[in-house]
């Protein structure tokens, strides 16, 4: 009492009376609310999930069918009660954050949720390039994150212990279309590869060129270059050489810019091979008649699999509760972000862990993930534990899709076939004058 | 051989598109002293504004291209007002706020359209599409070509001509005495901008039919435009084509006989050499 009234007494000799004691009241007000705040975050009954991906930016696309794909499953497991662990059901709560399609800007802002916000664990980036920014964040302070999207085997190299990935990298999947084309008649003698300057479009790339010199083709060019390039300077020199198959690695964008550069320059390969993009409903819908028909791609995840499990039901169900919600058809990065969910699941429900997890669960959370070998609607989800894939979900096999007038089918293999390959693709003036 | 030419051709068809987008943005800078950040944006939004015509009335998208110009005509008249306002001389540092405001008015376009369309790209179509002539021309490009270098010689015709573009050319070289000649400074701004949009405009509806569309386009044009006004000399209209030819080949030869990699480092290094030696622009007539 006495030492106040000496404050008081103080603060009136410097500053008067009223302000005196309106710093006091203010400090007095912050303790509480600080006591409080601290009090709240101690007693959690929710497991609180950091979502760091790119909301803005050029990967603002990818980012947001990764926020679909985790919300979903928030969605479909709050709707059941939440997480059961240990007889009790603990629901999740999301909290976002927007990584500006910038590693850096990935890196302070999953730094933020970790100190600040006190996330349990971390649902990652759409991007490679984001994701090799976050992982060492999740590493210093010992936080899992599985991440539903990053396809660049530069991401496995590194062998982070608290980063998973629940697709399988490019360098794995990559290999499917170009083999299968090689098996097509007339067979294919050569190939020309474009990569756009990011690590998962590179990493495709290399994929496509690595393949095709397995498979005996012969390799034309090798280029990687800008996103946001003008392609018909790089396209002519690519006619010149007449490959059979034109590869690229890239994302929606940028491919949308080299099928209409070309068309432009009336070239027309017996087929053209891109990865990351035509999965997405989005393009098909402006380029899947036009430029991009006859596309092939990669899928590691098609709604017509039979694949099932108890919290979604079939991938029919699962595509379906997606549509409803969201008027989009999911593609395998919705459905990868979803299995991230159930990933962590069987994680926590191993070693009953409750919310909020304090840094000694969550190393066991981490570990528990490393041997979870479960299978889900998506596929199964079953981490590497070493190799150059540590980490990353690599048992799952890649499907090879084309795109059909609009819509999309799988073409390979032949268990999930649902439409014969349209080999070799018609030239573009045919294609634009069916219009 | 063909190679070579081709590549020639595709440089040149590349930098005529440019020359729309810069011309505009040059004679603002020259007119109105006004750096306007937002040159991206009104080519995303001349994009936009011929695509949504597309997908609505189901017509080629060159059929919007008089249709963009006299709307965004409209829009950058109604603007340039509180531009002005920004950028007159009782504000501190006018130059400076003109171009903070012109970054908001980009950040806002963007955003907006971010909002409202969402992110996935799009793609606009035209007849011309898949037309390519001998040594493989783009049809496409080659129309784009032949429109913007027309409508950028009108527009240079207009300024050196008529009256009025006399007396824009006099408020650009001198505001104050051009007002007291009795030359309306204030609605001539409007004009000016007003100008600048349409035909900013029009060069959205010609960048959106050759490349994919989306709300986050802009920057690289702000980049280009910057780049061929400060080469071609600020406030020089007529630099404006020799820059840009130059930008577009540059290009193209980077791509072809370096590595594409290298486009922009050598298109920017042209920009630094040139700034050091002849700071006035590459003919030596800028500001």
């Amino acid at each position: 009492m006495n030492n106040n009234a000496t404050l008081i007494t103080s603060l009136k000799t410097v500053v008067g009376r009223r302000p005196a004691r309106l710093a006091v009241g203010l400090a007095l007000g912050l303790s509480m609310l600080f006591a409080f705040s601290t009090a709240a975050l101690a007693a959690r009954n929710y497991y609180k999930i950091g979502v760091v991906t790119s909301l803005s930016g050029d990967y603002a696309l990818g980012g947001n069918l990764t926020k679909r794909g985790y919300s979903t499953w928030a969605r479909a497991v709050n709707a059941k009660g939440g997480i059961k662990v240990d007889g009790k059901r603990y629901k999740v709560k999301l909290v976002y954050a927007d990584a500006q399609s910038n590693p850096k800007s990935g890196a302070d802002a999953a730094s933020r949720m970790i100190q600040s916000q006190e996330v349990d664990f971390i649902f990652g980036p759409y991007s490679s390039a984001v994701t090799l920014g976050v992982a060492p964040i999740a590493e210093k302070y010992q936080v899992p994150m599985v991440t539903g999207s990053a396809e660049s085997p530069e991401i496995w190299k590194h062998h982070f212990n608290f980063t998973f990935g629940t697709i399988p990298s490019v360098d794995m999947t990559a290999q499917a279309p170009i083999k299968y084309l090689t098996e097509q008649s007339p067979k294919p003698g050569s190939i020309a590869v474009i990569g756009i300057n990011d690590p998962f479009s590179k990493a495709a790339a290399t994929g496509f060129d690595e393949a095709a010199k397995k498979t005996g083709l012969k390799v034309d060019s090798f280029d990687v270059v800008p996103t946001h390039s003008d392609f018909s300077a790089l396209l002519s020199k690519i006619k010149d050489e007449n490959p059979d198959i034109l590869a690229v690695g890239g994302e929606p964008q940028d491919l949308i810019d080299v099928l209409k550069a070309s068309a432009s320059i009336n070239f027309s390969p017996k087929a053209i091979v891109m990865h990351y993009g035509i999965t997405d409903a989005g393009f098909r819908k402006e380029v899947g008649s036009t430029f991009g028909n006859y596309t092939i791609g990669i899928t590691d995840w098609s709604p017509d699999a039979n694949l099932k499990d108890d919290l979604f039901g079939t991938a029919k169900q699962y595509a379906q509760a997606f549509e409803k919600h969201y008027n989009l058809t999911p593609d395998y990065t919705t459905a990868a972000c979803s299995a991230t969910g159930e990933a962590f699941t069987a994680a926590l429900q191993k070693i009953g862990a409750k919310p909020p997890l304090s840094r000694g669960q969550r190393v066991k959370l981490m570990k528990a993930l490393e041997g979870i070998d479960i299978h889900t609607f998506y596929g199964p989800v079953n981490f590497a534990k070493s190799g150059a894939h540590f980490h990353d979900n690599s048992e799952l096999k890649p499907m090879v899709v084309q795109v059909v007038d609009g819509d999309k089918y799988i073409i390979s293999p032949a268990k999930y076939k649902q439409h014969d390959v349209v080999y070799p693709r018609p030239p573009f003036s045919k294609l634009l004058n069916k219009q | 051989m063909d190679l070579f030419l081709q590549t020639v051709i595709n440089g040149i068809l590349l930098g005529g598109i440019y020359i729309v987008l810069a011309a505009g943005f040059s004679l603002v800078f020259g007119v109105l002293d006004i750096i306007d950040f937002a040159v991206g944006e009104w080519v995303m939004l001349g994009a936009f504004a011929a695509y949504f015509g597309q997908q609505y009335l189901h017509v080629d998208a060159f059929v919007f291209l008089p249709v963009v110009f006299v709307a965004f005509f409209a829009l950058g008249y109604a603007i340039q007002p509180i531009i002005f306002r920004v950028v007159s001389t009782k504000t501190h540092l006018p130059m400076l706020m003109g171009l903070v405001f012109t970054f908001g008015l980009s950040t806002l376009m963007k955003g907006s359209a971010l909002t409202a369309w969402g992110y996935n790209p799009r793609s606009l179509d035209t007849f011309l599409s898949d037309t390519s002539l001998a040594l493989s021309i783009p049809g496409l490009r080659l129309f784009a070509f032949v429109f913007a270098v027309a409508a950028t010689l009108l527009f240079i015709g207009f300024l050196y001509r008529t009256r009025t573009g006399l007396a824009i050319r006099a408020a650009a070289q001198d505001r104050d005495k051009a007002a007291l000649m009795g030359v309306r400074v204030k609605d001539l701004a409007s004009v000016v901008y007003g100008l600048y949009a349409g035909m900013t405009g029009m060069a959205g509806v010609l960048i959106g039919a050759i490349f994919s569309l989306s709300p986050q386009m802009g920057a690289k044009y702000t980049t280009f435009a910057f780049f061929v006004v400060v080469l071609g000399g600020l406030g020089y209209v007529p630099g404006v084509f020799v820059a840009a030819i130059l930008l577009g080949l540059i290009n193209t030869m980077t791509t072809v006989y370096f590595n594409a990699s290298y486009s922009f480092l050598m298109v920017f290094l042209l920009l630094f050499l040139v700034l050091i030696i002849q700071p006035k622009g590459i003919l030596g007539r800028g500001t």
